[in-house]
């Protein structure tokens, strides 16, 4: 025992403490850059100035996206502190998921079973989830790289809120572009995109943030 | 729990100070093996500890001196304990062999105390399979015979129970010093 605590000891050198400010105004940053690169690829929806930005839906899927990606987020780098659990932030989470179903279904009122299918318009529903899944990687990826750097005691539910909060910014993101206001096709699409890419993290973080 | 400064060490470890981490291993390391010895069968104690020793000493930098360090060292400890655990589940079951030295009668009797009263939280048809495989040393066929339960079943019921018995233990708060 003595020998091993003597390599632990002679391995010793001064360490930069883990800042999580720091990592989540990197975070930011990154988010608001892929934000302003998908606009400037010319993304954005032709009548996001006239018609979206009146329509009360746009705003829905935007505040609710933009709410839960920051709970996400703060969940996530919060739980890189071993002592600090993930799961009320989970839930929180899950409130604010609930709340943006209901509010969804509020401003919906249309329950004609008919149009349904169409309403879904399932091309536009898969480009969605190939394009939620797309803008989800950057800040997947940095906060699989801030859950190696961390301790993460709780992987599997940090990787989860991580997931989360990276499904939600992409679809926050893609909002801009998206031409669907139907809380519908909303509700089904991004809650189906936000619940893969946060799958693909939640199988993949744990693996990558092993310690 | 703690008998000196501790956050104090650890801080003067962050800043490089060797004499300072060595004292803080050595306290910690001691505090580790005890914590380990109430809740793993005695021969996983000094791993389990120099694995928390290790996991201490590579993640140091997320160590806030604002927090105090007992919660901290505490959650690292769990968290390699419940590594254990999942180690134990995918471990090959063998039967023990009659040569083993026993030692150390009094921590064995403290993790069996806690280990059963965690296995009664278990379906019976599970915490009995387990206790025979996992802690008394039965081969899965021994077992099958013991408890009339087929082969395969065994088998699925030591996944299954030692599944739920991770997950329990990372919800559940086990884990006080």
């Amino acid at each position: 025992m003595d020998d091993f605590l003597g390599r632990l000891v002679s391995d010793l050198e001064p360490v930069r403490r883990r800042r999580p400010h720091v990592e989540a105004l990197v975070l930011a940053l990154l988010c608001l850059a892929e934000l302003a690169l998908w606009l400037a690829l010319n993304q954005a929806r032709p009548n996001l100035m006239g018609v979206a930005l009146t329509t009360p839906t746009f705003w829905w899927k935007l505040a609710s996206s933009g709410l839960i990606a920051g709970l996400g987020a703060a969940t996530a780098i919060n739980s890189l502190d071993p002592a600090v659990s993930p799961r009320r932030g989970l839930i929180w989470i899950a409130i604010a998921f609930v709340a943006y179903l209901i509010v969804g279904a509020f401003t919906d009122g249309r329950f004609d079973r008919i149009d349904i299918l169409q309403r879904l318009d399932w091309r536009d529903g898969v480009e969605c989830l190939e394009k939620v899944v797309l803008l989800s990687a950057p800040a997947m990826t940095a906060l699989g790289v801030f859950m190696r750097n961390g301790a993460p005691a709780h992987r599997e539910e940090t990787a989860l809120a991580a997931g989360i909060a990276a499904a939600a910014w992409a679809a926050f993101v893609f909002s801009f572009g998206c031409p669907h206001d139907d809380p519908l096709y909303i509700g089904v699409w991004y809650t189906l995109a936000c619940a893969l890419s946060a799958s693909i993290a939640r199988v993949l973080l744990p693996w990558f943030a092993r310690w | 729990m703690v008998g000196s400064d501790w956050r104090g060490m650890m801080i003067a470890a962050q800043a490089g100070n060797g004499g300072a981490y060595r004292r803080l291993l050595e306290e910690v390391g001691v505090w580790l093996r005890r914590y380990y010895r109430r809740r793993l069968p005695p021969s996983m104690v000094d791993d389990a500890a120099q694995d928390a020793l290790i996991a201490i000493h590579q993640k140091r930098h997320t160590y806030d001196p604002a927090r105090p360090f007992e919660p901290w060292l505490a959650a690292i400890a769990r968290y390699k304990w419940i590594d254990r655990l999942r180690a134990l589940k995918r471990a090959p079951s063998e039967a023990l062999s009659l040569d083993i030295e026993v030692e150390d009668h009094g921590s064995a009797v403290v993790s069996a105390t806690v280990l059963d009263a965690l296995l009664r939280g278990l379906k019976p048809t599970q915490s009995a399979v387990i206790r025979l495989v996992k802690i008394q040393g039965y081969s899965i066929e021994e077992a099958a015979q013991h408890t009339g339960q087929s082969i395969s079943l065994v088998k699925v019921n030591i996944h299954r129970g030692l599944a739920r018995l991770a997950k329990e233990l990372e919800k559940g708060d086990h884990a006080d010093g």
